[in-house]
């Protein structure tokens, strides 16, 4: 936070200070790793020595358990969390103040972190350990160790920050609530569809390709939607343009950097802005190049 | 403003000012004093740009690590798998093809938008991380297949001769014809350091065969490349020669159009476009029916 750490003089009376609160999403960020982590140590632990079989009890016991936990957990706390988003949602996001929406654009920021993150290990680390599965034991049905991890609990778990980042933005944050953001859309949508491929993948493979060839045609589902992630570029490019106008304004510093007037601390000699940057710096731009201000000469 | 500050009311951008003696300080030694500057931000205006910024990389970093590599697992992941699929026919073709998807995307991305010329070399280093820590975590530790079986192929140089064309000629469209054209050519060559060691022949039950091959026998799995080896028929034939060449510059013509095509398709999906809401859903949220029309 700006202000509280600061020394203050007495006669100041403070209304206000920019914060942001970090605690849910570092914790976030922590019991996701934890939680991946120990899955992975639970395949590790559980994957050859009870996993080989579908039909032992073992594999009754120590993974169709887990699958039986994991999926009413998992999307049962996506919708209470998509849920209370929404009944919680800002009725008078009209007139929310700049302070507000700037703290709800890092906060949406955050969500889109954790849903990059729950990406990386769904689309990487847990992928990458089912063809490494797949490579070693062949096929067995469509609930084996590797697809109980990653088809019934990474994916809802980014399904929960992907849908929960739409209906956050949507539900609190002005543009997002006066226009449907495109490239939103495409990013969590695209991703969401791998669950329905589940389908066609688990049908074409229960009856007539084996999961000998990773890159089969029959996974370029997979591969198409997982391209819908290049749309997340645009959600950021989004919240870019409003951050640029909103620090300003937030801050109450404008271009010219005129607040440093108001600065009794702040060296009077060091203006800022693009006028005084033009002012310090004298470019020299090679003709057709792009010159410091960003204008083609 | 009251020159003594005698009851003042102040707001974030007072705290602000109030804080510049310590934070102009901590500015003051540092190279990036002259871009905080010319931003015209005060320090703590910089400082939540700066955060924004981790926030981008963080985002951007896990969620293209985890799209470029599923992407290349999933359609030309066998090639990258093994050491005894690096055949000299499909292998610097497929492979190239595949993995210049996406670089080329994040490069119009990073380009357009930001003039950061770095979009193909983010690409190419976050694939090869996540390739390797799947390397690691999953084919070594939980399966037990060595590294020298399972190592990854690289884009790196090609990637970096993809970003050093666009700074060069600042055009998408040469930057496919000469870039693209790099990054399909040289990933065989640039790949060759690593797999040279896998190229000697070995005798094998009376036939010479290559060490890939050899491995490839030790640590059987599913998909095992006994279709490479009929098309081949000469074990050490697998590896090199001058078709590695006719393959690799196949690639490169291949790769001019796969460059072009996703670098508009990472212009499309870096817009920042909103469609219009219906006023049922705006007055959901409070939007009056006025306003939203």
């Amino acid at each position: 936070m700006s202000g509280d750490a600061l020394p203050r003089r007495a006669n100041v009376t403070v209304i206000k200070t920019f914060d942001i609160d970090y605690g849910l999403f570092a914790f976030a960020m922590v019991a996701l790793t934890i939680l991946y982590i120990s899955a992975r140590l639970y395949q590790q632990a559980f994957g050859f020595s009870m996993g080989l079989d579908a039909n032992s009890p073992e594999f009754d016991r120590y993974w169709m358990t887990l699958f039986r936990i994991e999926l009413p957990v998992l999307y049962g706390a996506g919708v209470l969390c998509w849920s209370y988003l929404f009944l919680t949602r800002d009725r008078s996001i009209e007139t929310v103040t700049p302070e507000t929406e700037l703290r709800r654009y890092f906060y949406l920021a955050m969500w889109l972190v954790v849903y990059s993150f729950c990406i990386f290990w769904t689309g990487s680390f847990f992928a990458d350990g089912d063809g490494v599965w797949h490579q070693t034991t062949l096929r067995d049905t469509p609930l084996t160790p590797s697809h109980i991890i990653l088809f019934y609990a990474t994916i809802p778990i980014y399904l929960f920050f992907g849908v929960g980042s739409f209906v956050y933005a949507m539900t609190r944050i002005p543009a997002f609530c006066r226009g449907v953001s495109l490239m939103h859309v495409i990013a969590v949508v695209g991703p969401f569809l791998i669950l329905p491929n589940l389908g066609f993948n688990e049908w074409g493979h229960a009856y007539w390709l084996t999961e000998e060839i990773f890159s089969h045609p029959l996974h370029w589902g997979f591969v198409v939607l997982g391209w819908c992630a290049l749309a997340l570029a645009g959600v950021l490019m989004q919240i870019v343009e409003r951050l640029r106008e909103l620090i300003p304004l937030v801050f109450k510093q404008d271009a010219a950097g005129s607040p440093t007037d108001a600065n009794p601390f702040r060296d009077a000699s060091k203006k800022c802005g693009p006028e005084a940057q033009r002012q310090r710096y004298k470019p020299t731009t090679v003709s057709g190049r792009r010159s410091i201000s960003g204008k083609s000469k | 403003m009251n020159p003594s500050g005698e009851g003042r009311v102040t707001s974030t951008a007072d705290i602000d000012a109030a804080a510049s003696p310590r934070e102009n300080t901590r500015f003051k030694d540092k190279k990036d004093e002259t871009v905080i500057s010319v931003s015209g931000l005060t320090p703590s205006a910089a400082r939540y740009s700066r955060l924004f910024d981790v926030l981008v990389v963080a985002a951007v970093v896990t969620i293209f690590a985890g799209a470029i590599h599923l992407h290349v697992m999933l359609t030309v992941g066998d090639w990258d798998m093994y050491v005894d699929w690096k055949d000299r026919q499909y292998w610097p073709l497929v492979m190239p093809v595949s993995m210049i998807m996406f670089p080329a995307a994040l490069q119009a991305i990073f380009w357009v938008n930001f003039r950061l010329p770095i979009g193909a070399t983010v690409g190419a280093t976050v694939l090869l991380i996540a390739t390797w820590i799947g390397r690691y975590a999953n084919w070594w530790i939980w399966t037990g297949f060595p590294f020298t079986e399972g190592v990854p192929s690289q884009a790196l140089a090609g990637a970096l001769l993809m970003d050093m064309t666009l700074i060069v000629l600042r055009n998408s469209l040469f930057t496919s014809i000469i870039g693209g054209f790099a990054f399909g050519f040289v990933f065989w060559p640039s790949n060759y350091s690593a797999l040279a060691p896998f190229y000697l022949p070995v005798e094998h039950q009376g036939m010479v065969a290559s060490l890939a091959d050899m491995i490839g026998y030790t640590f059987p799995r599913s998909n095992m490349p006994e279709y490479l080896r009929i098309i081949e028929r000469g074990t050490l034939r697998t590896f090199g020669s001058s078709v590695s060449w006719v393959s690799a510059a196949f690639a490169g013509f291949i790769c001019i159009f796969m460059h072009q095509l996703w670098w508009r398709l990472g212009l499309f999906a870096s817009q920042a476009t909103f469609l219009k809401n219906s006023d049922v859903v705006k007055s959901f949220m409070g939007i009056k029916s006025s306003v939203a029309s």
